[in-house]
């Protein structure tokens, strides 16, 4: 009894037991839906209209860099940098001051955050300059403190040559950072370099020219710019040595030669101060409304090869905006909404950014606007520009290549 | 709360606990293109005789007329689990579903008078093809894989009365309200992830309306016969509001056969014709017949039949055709207040190359509190 029992409760339970598995392999069009997914591809030649360039976006103070590049025929371009001092006097301890009497030397800490690898002999020229310099000063301004004040220059690839990377003579060393590339400089001002000026309350001020056999070209990272003094302080008529702590930079930024020419009709990208170049989309509604967008792809054509160092390699962000106020439009800063495509400097290859989750944007949120900023990356940290042809070139305007699904036929038999 | 009453509340809530709307019987490659598997009006006691009980079965929803004997509040309910192996072009897909087909109730309100409500699978609208191929995109000839699926069903819910005239004659009559959704998507997705995937979805709603009758006579002790029709309108299919579809809906009509030489065995055959053509392209008028017994009375009965016929979607010019054969067995509870059957079923179906094969397992329970 117990045992029939037993069987047939079993026997329910396996038969009750849910299960659900009813994927299988279509064998087309036979024993599939009737219903295809239609996928249809089409350029757009004539949605892009107002488009336009603006510059000045990032200017040379606002650079996270500070570049300089001697590249005869596009730029030269020198870092300039000044750092406050302690004043005249110097806390020896809570209840005591004394005068600084001078210093003995000054180490500067800088990073060179991008280099080309493949230049020979770069060479670091320091000079000194005025301690006014500030983001009025111009390449103009400075031409003479570069022509005849110079107090130090290091050879970074005999440094890097030498062992350990360091130079027991002039003291000057070198950091590599072999997965971020970068090299971390430790260099020396002896006395005559590093003037402790107590009238100028120990302000000292610097430029930077660079050499190399070919393609000089260098960023050095502006926030980790430091300057360290070795003080005499006079403590009751005995001269001391002092070792305060290291200094920020008070101001950094770089000047160069020739100018970026004015804007013009072609859309702008890159350079210094930074350009932006606006382009305003006519979304087909046929396309926002009922369909579906796999790919869409900006296409525009250079008007120019893209100008800058051969290392300087950037890249386009096409990004969207808020609202659309021109040229202070602000962008959207967000990762799964921006676009982007390498420019390879020298190069005149038709440019194609994938603009695909712009356009699933502007398809998801009807109220936005459809504007497309394109700008540089990194805003400003290299001189790199490229000119694309605007849509007033009914040959060569950009154009917009749109990959889209129509709806699926639900619900037909 | 007694025992029955226990029972009863398993009956009519079981199927919603365990998650499970109510859907096809059965699922099958040849219901995709097209409205659907028809779902077996059948309970599984009926089931188990291939059919053949049905249309004399008071709680299988094919007919009305047999409501007439039902002595008191009855309900019933069944599940099924399906194992299939579907094999086309040389590969084999083993598949398996768990439906909840059938919930029934009925009662007598008047001495002459028995009225039923339930709902039981009109179309079963589940499915999930996965198909791999290539499109020439932009110069390039892209690899995808697509993913369309189905994954709801059309419930027939009918009410329905009926009644006996004389001893030997009794007749019904009943409404049926089709009712239903799918949720359905289309997805593909690219080898070369710059093409992003497609993804769209749609819940599709489905409505229609239906009205069948149904004489049963008893013609000699032991011996009845049954004849039954039903037409139904036209099924609307709804996306977001919009009618995406129109089709026609099948007229049917079949009769029955009960024969009982002894209280303890009883024969039965059947036969139906469906008017599925009118669908549309792809869509056959189709015949079905069964045949089955059941054996012993009282507490265990051994039921077994077969069925044969077509199925109403297929490819080519001709109807996919099935072969079934079945059996079970019951068990009453509580003084015979409460059954329950066991069956198990095993079908094939062909057509177009396509080769289905089928283990289905059934239990239903029955109370009458």
């Amino acid at each position: 009894m117990m045992a029939r029992r037993v069987a047939w409760i079993g026997a329910v339970l396996l038969a009750a037991a849910c299960v659900e598995r009813v994927s299988a392999p279509g064998h087309c069009p036979s024993f599939c839906p009737s219903g295809q997914i239609e996928i249809v591809d089409t350029v757009l030649r004539d949605v892009i209209s107002r488009d336009s360039t603006f510059r000045g976006y990032v200017t040379a103070p606002q650079s996270p860099l500070l570049l300089a590049a001697d590249l005869p025929g596009l730029v030269d371009s020198r870092a300039i940098v000044r750092f406050n001092g302690f004043g005249q006097r110097f806390v020896l301890t809570a209840a005591d001051t004394g005068a600084i009497l001078g210093a003995d030397s000054a180490r500067l800490q800088l990073w060179v955050a991008r280099r080309d690898s493949g230049a020979h002999n770069l060479t670091l020229a320091f000079y000194r300059l005025p301690i006014t310099i500030d983001s009025t000063t111009t390449f103009t301004d400075l031409t003479g403190p570069f022509a005849d004040s110079l107090v130090k220059r290091v050879n970074i690839d005999t440094l890097l040559a030498r062992p350990g990377h360091k130079d027991t003579i002039t003291g000057d060393s070198v950091v590599v950072d072999t997965i971020n590339h970068v090299l971390s400089l430790s260099l020396k001002f002896d006395t005559a370099a590093a003037r402790y000026v107590g009238m100028d309350s120990g302000t000292v001020a610097y430029g930077v020219r660079v050499s190399a056999d070919s393609f000089a070209s260098i960023g050095i990272t502006k926030a980790t710019l430091a300057w360290q003094w070795y003080l005499r302080v006079d403590s009751a008529g005995t001269p001391v040595a002092r070792k305060p702590i290291s200094l920020g930079k008070a101001f950094a930024s770089f000047v160069f030669d020739p100018p970026p020419p004015p804007p013009d009709s072609t859309l702008a990208v890159g350079g210094v101060p930074s350009a932006r170049s606006i382009l305003r989309v006519a979304f087909p509604h046929f396309i926002r409304d009922s369909s579906q967008i796999i790919r869409g792809t900006l296409t525009l054509v250079p008007a120019a090869p893209a100008r800058g160092a051969p290392s300087d390699s950037f890249v386009v962000e096409a990004h969207t905006v808020f609202t659309d106020v021109g040229a202070k439009s602000p962008i959207i800063l967000d990762a799964t909404r921006t676009d982007t495509a390498v420019i390879r400097v020298g190069t005149s290859d038709t440019v194609q950014i994938e603009v695909t989750n712009l356009l699933q944007f502007w398809a998801s949120d009807t109220t936005r606007a459809t504007t497309l900023v394109l700008r540089a990356r990194e805003e400003a940290t290299s001189f790199s520009l490229i000119r694309f042809y605007p849509s007033v070139a009914p040959a060569l305007r950009p154009t917009l290549r749109i990959t889209f699904v129509r709806r699926f036929p639900f619900g037909q038999p | 709360m007694t025992r029955v009453a226990r029972v009863a509340v398993l009956v009519l809530l079981g199927p919603a606990l365990t998650g499970g709307a109510v859907a096809a019987a059965q699922d099958s490659q040849f219901g995709i293109r097209g409205l659907g598997t028809p779902g077996r009006w059948e309970s599984v006691r009926s089931r188990s005789t291939g059919g053949a009980f049905a249309p004399f079965d008071p709680l299988s929803p094919l007919t009305e007329a047999p409501l007439a004997d039902v002595p008191q509040l009855t309900a019933t309910a069944m599940e099924s689990a399906s194992y299939r192996d579907a094999r086309v072009s040389g590969t084999t897909s083993a598949l398996r579903a768990t439906r909840f087909p059938l919930l029934n109730v009925a009662g007598r309100v008047h001495r002459r008078v028995v009225v039923g409500a339930g709902v039981t699978t009109y179309l079963d609208r589940s499915w999930d093809v996965t198909l791999r191929d290539s499109a020439l995109l932009r110069g390039v000839l892209q690899r995808y894989t697509d993913e369309v699926t189905s994954d709801g069903s059309i419930a027939d819910l009918r009410l329905a009365a009926a009644g006996r005239l004389s001893r030997r004659i009794a007749l019904g009559a009943g409404l049926h309200l089709l009712a239903g959704s799918t949720r359905e998507t289309a997805e593909r997705r690219f080898d070369d992830t710059t093409f992003h995937t497609v993804q769209q979805l749609a819940e599709v709603r489905y409505s229609g309306v239906g009205v069948s009758g149904s004489l049963l006579l008893g013609v000699a002790p032991g011996l009845s016969v049954i004849g039954w029709a039903r037409a139904d309108n036209r099924l609307r299919a709804t996306v977001a509001d919009t009618t995406s579809a129109r089709t026609d809906l099948p007229r049917m009509a079949g009769g029955g056969m009960l024969f009982s030489p002894g209280p303890s065995v009883r024969f039965g055959g059947s036969v139906a014709w469906r008017g599925w053509a009118r669908a549309g392209a792809g869509a056959f008028d189709t015949w079905s017949w069964s045949a089955g017994a059941e054996i012993g009375s009282g507490r265990m009965p051994f039921r077994f039949g077969v069925r044969g016929g077509q199925l109403p979607f297929g490819p080519g010019p001709t109807a996919p055709t099935e072969f079934a054969a079945a059996a079970g067995s019951g068990r009453a509870f509580a003084q015979g207040r409460a059954l329950l059957d066991v069956g198990v079923e095993r079908l094939e179906r062909r057509g177009g190359g396509l080769t289905e094969r089928v283990w289905t397992a059934l239990v239903g329970i029955t109370v009458r509190p």
